[in-house]
């Protein structure tokens, strides 16, 4: 539809050229027109602006191959079925959640930077326009990466919870919960804050186990000497607190999808609230200048008045002074 | 597959987005690199862009600035330039001066029509002089010389209207250079069109108008074109759907004078009211709110009026839904979705309620879940709520406007009596006394009024009864050239034909206690009389029925037929192909309105799988055309 008339351009820039050449007209072009912009192209200064928002873009483009390249084995390596080759250990992936972290918080303050000093030297509106722009953009993309980074650990997160739901339907929770909770220490100190508290509980279950183990172990030993009553008060007393640990369980898992949602919508109101900052700055210096307004305002009230009251006085007496010089005049003349 | 004349509105945004793009094919990456360009048009291309992109939409193209080429710009280094504008002398001069003055880092020059060889050089030369051919990047001929309003209406041109206007076309004082100039600009226009549409037309215009010098002229054009076999712009990948399609599209081109009373008439639907009544142009309604007066003790304060303009466009379905509606349909849906969103609005706040009870109550763990997953939707819902709520206002302050309009002059009067008179059922009420009621409607109405009286009796008024309808409107102080030329107009086209009838048309006017009444709705419309629009077949339309089925009538027989890909240019008055159209474009030559628009559109409606396409080369409303036929009166 649209026709490129690129090459029918460079052939009329020919024919202009020995057009001028043959007229024996000075241009700048010919062979030295072409030396002089190579030699134009090189010190003609390449902006601070532009070459350092390259900088940062590309900065920003290793990061997000950097993700990219790792994605798969980040995913993947979930599934315990799959070969020990692709497979990535929990270190590994704190350590890769450390460096992006570390990663986006220098880009943005990179930007931040650009963006101070993107507005001191330059006093075209266009310019400011046109940079202002530039750095919203890059900004954009910088969201848009940390997006990939913050699914990846979503999905992360959600494959966990998801794990410790399905190990509840195994039929023997006994043993299962035991070593998932061990799993679980292990992982735990890769979650979040908020279950800090819970993870506390398990090593006191596990030992608070342990004890009632070792001790019927122990006294296995001296069965003899153990009533099948005590036996029977001891299983009972292993059932309940398996009974309870499993009913925290429940409520743990519960409560750990819950807190997963919530960050969310806490993402969500936290944007809003920020908006709504700068927008509530913004009314308040509106506000401020109003109400300096409105004071000047009484101000040049109070005076208009004082001016209009101390001139009706002027009048009346020039009004009662004049009467008074007119009586005098008529008495002197009389 | 879609159909050749299927959304020339998407192929035109298609081919802009592309050119924005650096003319490579847009793909939208979600972990692309931000690249950051600057796009300068002139006045044409500012009216090509505004009612296809909004300036998110360029954002979101990575254009940081978007300038007027003739405004003071500033050097913007390490910046591509992206420049869409018409090839006119002032413009290359101009981008020859940014060339010297180094503004910017590349540029990339797109022509909205194709630009000659000499200008090329002019420009070749300037890049020459400023050691810049480097810098031009790529220069690219768009072809898109027109302006689309629609996703099936187009128009020609808003900058040079006076060019190309009824006025400049009909004028007795043209010469032939002039009229040929007018013609160039229009045939330029259309070929632009069917490039982008990608399609060559089967072109069926009637005797003897400037449509037939239209016609003949773009005939030559596209056949030369195709003859060109190495820059045809009809073959190659381009075309897209358009080449596989068997069926070609039929172009009617018809002249304005066929039918006089279409535009003066008053109308009824949604959007050729807004279009009569208020500022509408490029998609855009430029309203004026007076806020009210306070006077203070010391002396009146002046009435502030806020002007506020909004955009109609696609992405407002109510809009969509609505524009061809009957006004008092409209009021009706705007409450109702005033309604739906009140409901919507109290279900999010009571949300609120239930979270703040739940949360204190221990026991209601698997209550919560339920309840953020709610938060969660809710809080994702609000965006479009807010969206729909904007929407509201938006429609509630335009019919505001319009029904203060229809209250005021008494439209609907004016509707219902014109449709009689077209219909040439009869008047229940002298024309003469509505002309000389002092509070029915302005002079301009009167004179609507008259007009269409004129142009739509048999036989003209007797010279008594004239001058007696002649005092009558001066009184009401209405100015008469336009019934100079009106007179001039009918005395031509008797000769020619029969003047048209428009069908038979009836208006019930339903009573007062309307439903609208009933909901106590913001919409008062009391005094004003719900009418229900009846079907009828404007001239436009019936010629468009007839050409299109290819059914055989007087009046359209006799129309020239012309077929670009024929290898022989004769034209015989014999239409080659025997079956029925599936797409048409419909082009008014000498300015169209909604009005006609709206009439194709129901028409089309009750086809099933029928395009049609409308284009005019301008736009105008009853207030325009009168002034044009006033200047016309004068001569």
């Amino acid at each position: 539809m649209a026709v490129d008339i690129t090459l029918l351009f460079r052939a009329s820039v020919k024919t202009v050229k020995t057009r001028n050449k043959a007229l024996g007209v000075a241009v700048g072009g010919g062979v030295d027109g072409s030396r002089d912009e190579l030699f134009r192209r090189s010190p003609r200064p390449k902006g601070d602006f532009s070459s350092r928002a390259r900088e940062v873009i590309s900065h920003i483009g290793k990061l997000r191959d950097f993700l990219l390249e790792h994605r798969k084995d980040y995913i993947n390596a979930y599934s315990h079925i799959v070969s020990d080759y692709g497979r990535m250990t929990d270190t590994e992936r704190d350590q890769i959640d450390q460096d992006a972290q570390i990663f986006m918080r220098t880009c943005s303050e990179a930007i931040q930077q650009l963006r101070t000093e993107a507005h001191k030297e330059i006093h075209s509106q266009q310019v400011k326009e046109h940079r202002t722009a530039v750095l919203d953009f890059i900004e954009d993309y910088l969201k848009r990466v940390c997006k990939l980074y913050s699914e990846q650990r979503a999905i992360r997160v959600k494959r966990v919870v998801d794990k410790k739901r399905l190990s509840k339907l195994e039929p023997e929770p006994k043993t299962k919960t035991r070593e998932s909770t061990s799993e679980k220490v292990s992982q735990n100190p890769s979650k979040d804050s908020e279950e800090k508290p819970t993870t506390e509980e398990y090593p006191e279950k596990i030992s608070a186990e342990a004890q009632p183990e070792l001790g019927t172990w122990g006294e296995g030993k001296g069965e003899d000497e153990l009533s099948p009553e005590e036996i029977q008060m001891f299983e009972q007393e292993n059932q309940r607190l398996i009974g309870e640990m499993n009913s925290l369980f429940d409520e743990v898992r519960q409560i750990e999808g819950k807190v997963v949602e919530i960050s969310r919508l806490q993402e969500i109101f936290t944007e809003k609230v920020l908006q709504q900052e700068a927008e509530i700055d913004s009314i308040h210096q509106l506000v401020v200048g109003a109400t300096e307004n409105i004071k000047e305002g009484n101000e040049d009230i109070r005076e208009a008045i004082k001016n209009n009251a101390g001139f009706r006085v002027w009048i009346l007496f020039f009004l009662v002074m004049c009467s008074f010089s007119l009586l005098f005049l008529d008495w002197y003349d009389s | 597959m879609a159909s050749a004349a299927a959304s020339i509105r998407e192929r035109q945004t298609v081919a802009l987005k592309r050119m924005l793009n650096f003319n490579v094919p847009h793909v939208k990456n979600s972990t692309g690199e931000p690249v950051w360009k600057v796009l300068i048009y002139d006045r044409f291309g500012q009216d090509i862009i505004s009612p296809l992109l909004s300036v998110k939409e360029l954002r979101d193209m990575g254009i940081t600035l978007h300038l007027l080429l003739h405004s003071d710009r500033d050097p913007i280094p390490d910046v591509p330039a992206v420049y869409f504008v018409m090839p006119t002398e002032e413009n290359i001069d101009r981008m020859c001066q940014d060339l010297r003055n180094q503004l910017y880092e590349s540029y990339y020059l797109n022509f909205i029509s194709a630009i000659s060889r000499s200008k090329l050089e002019d420009i070749a030369n300037a890049a020459l002089a400023a050691s810049a051919v480097t810098q031009v990047a790529k220069v690219f001929d768009q072809y898109l010389n027109f302006i689309t309003l629609e996703d099936d209406m187009f128009v020609l041109c808003n900058q040079n209207k006076e060019l190309v206007s009824y006025r400049a076309i009909n004028r007795p004082d043209i010469t032939d250079t002039e009229m040929e100039t007018v013609m160039d600009t229009i045939v330029d226009s259309l070929f632009c069109f069917f490039v982008t549409l990608g399609a060559v037309p089967i072109i069926r215009c009637s005797r003897g108008t400037a449509a037939e010098m239209v016609a003949v002229k773009l005939d030559k054009k596209l056949r030369e074109n195709l003859r060109d076999a190495r820059n045809s712009l009809f073959t190659g990948d381009t075309l897209g759907a358009g080449q596989f399609s068997f069926q070609r599209p039929l172009l009617v081109l018809v002249d304005r004078n066929i039918d006089l009373a279409t535009p003066l008439h008053h109308t009824w639907t949604y959007q050729a009211l807004v279009h009569d009544v208020l500022d509408f142009h490029l998609n855009r309604v430029n309203l004026e709110e007076s806020s009210g007066v306070e006077t203070s003790p010391a002396g009146a304060r002046p009435k502030r009026k806020n002007k506020k303009s909004y955009d109609l466009t696609p992405v407002d379905k109510f809009w969509q839904k609505h524009k061809g509606s009957p006004f008092p349909e409209v009021a009706e849906s705007v409450q109702q979705e005033l309604e739906s969103y009140r409901a919507q609005e109290d279900e999010v706040k009571r949300l609120k309620s239930i979270m703040g009870l739940e949360g204190e109550d221990e026991g209601a763990i698997s209550m919560l879940s339920d309840n953020t997953a709610k938060l969660t939707s809710a809080v994702s819902s609000l965006p479009e709520l807010l969206e729909k709520k904007r929407l509201i206002d938006l429609h509630t302050n335009v019919a505001t406007a319009v029904l203060e309009h229809i209250k005021t002059r008494k439209l609907d009067v004016y509707f219902e009596y014109e449709e009689k008179i077209m219909s040439k059922t009869t008047l229940d009420k002298s024309l003469l006394d509505i002309i000389s009621d002092p509070d029915a409607g302005t002079p301009e109405d009167k004179m609507r009024l008259f007009l269409i009286y004129y142009i739509s009796t048999q036989q003209a008024p007797s010279e008594a009864d004239l001058e007696q309808y002649k005092k009558a409107l001066t009184d009401a102080g209405c100015n008469l050239n336009p019934l100079q030329y009106i007179k001039q107009w009918k005395a031509f086209t008797k000769m020619a034909s029969a003047p048209a009838n428009y069908g038979n048309t009836t208006t019930k006017p339903m009573g007062l206690l309307s439903r609208v009444m009933n909901t106590g709705s913001q919409f008062v419309m009391e005094g004003v009389k719900n009418l229900v629009l009846k079907q009828q077949n404007l001239p436009v339309t019936r010629i468009l029925d007839n050409l299109m089925e290819m059914k055989s009538n007087p009046e359209t027989d006799d129309y020239r037929y012309f077929d670009p890909k024929m290898l022989r240019g004769n034209d015989s008055s014999v239409p080659r192909n025997k079956n029925p159209f599936q797409e048409a474009i419909v082009f008014v030559v000498g300015g169209g309105n909604y009005i006609e628009y709206q009439n194709l559109v129901d028409y089309i409606k009750g086809k099933q799988g029928k395009h049609i396409l409308y284009g005019c080369s301008e736009l105008f409303n009853a207030t325009q055309f009168i002034k044009q036929l006033s200047q016309l009166g004068q001569k």
